[in-house]
């Protein structure tokens, strides 16, 4: 494991909207919050993503939101 | 009064001009309560991103306005009956960004906060 971990190129993640000055993520931009769900439609963790607390929050409730009004899928639809 | 969000998904098959009569109803009845329509949105319609009861699209309507809160629970109850209505969702707007006097103040915060953000990912 640990010698996998030496070998693997490592990046520092850093949040992608916090680098763009994202003030407010609108649950309308549907094309700004598909980066932030899997292909399944689930929701991306802050470990995967990198993203800071404060846009992750903000990132769950547009999801949540954009999920109501059908603009993202609460799942895939071939799994459903 | 608070300024609010509220987004309608119509069934597709509804003529325009029965969507006009319907925004038409729902704005009226906003001003008729004493509120204020800031702006309408007609994004037209969209795809679904899954199925509301056989439908693939929608016809999206998005208004803002201020309203007193006891018609939005009034307006609620409206859309449940309303056969029309696929979906409709009302949220508070969020407070305007001040541009003027706030953003250099912000703009600092937002730069320390990148840094601190990198640095606690990495003991995290």
């Amino acid at each position: 494991m640990a010698r996998d971990g030496e070998s693997r190129s490592f990046r520092r993640k850093f949040c992608k909207l916090c680098f763009d000055k994202v003030e407010r993520i609108d649950y309308k931009d549907d094309r700004r919050l598909t980066r932030f769900i899997t292909d399944r439609g689930k929701i991306v963790p802050r470990r995967i993503s990198g993203t800071c607390a404060r846009h992750q929050s903000q990132i769950t409730e547009a999801v949540k939101r954009a999920r109501i009004l059908a603009l993202l899928p609460f799942t895939s639809e071939q799994y459903r | 009064m608070k300024l609010y969000e509220t987004t309608v998904i119509y069934d597709p098959g509804l003529e325009e001009a029965r969507v006009n009569e319907e925004v038409e109803r729902m704005t009226q009845s906003i001003t008729q309560a004493g509120g204020e329509i800031a702006e309408v949105q007609r994004w037209g319609k969209r795809k679904l991103a899954y199925m509301i009861g056989k439908r693939r699209d929608g016809t999206y309507v998005h208004v803002k306005h201020k309203s007193p809160a006891t018609l939005i629970a009034e307006m609620d109850r409206r859309f449940r009956l309303n056969e029309g209505v696929l979906r409709h969702l009302t949220v508070v707007a969020p407070k305007e960004i001040p541009k003027v006097e706030e953003a250099p103040k912000e703009g600092e915060v937002g730069e320390k906060a990148v840094p601190s953000g990198e640095s606690a990912g990495v003991t995290g």
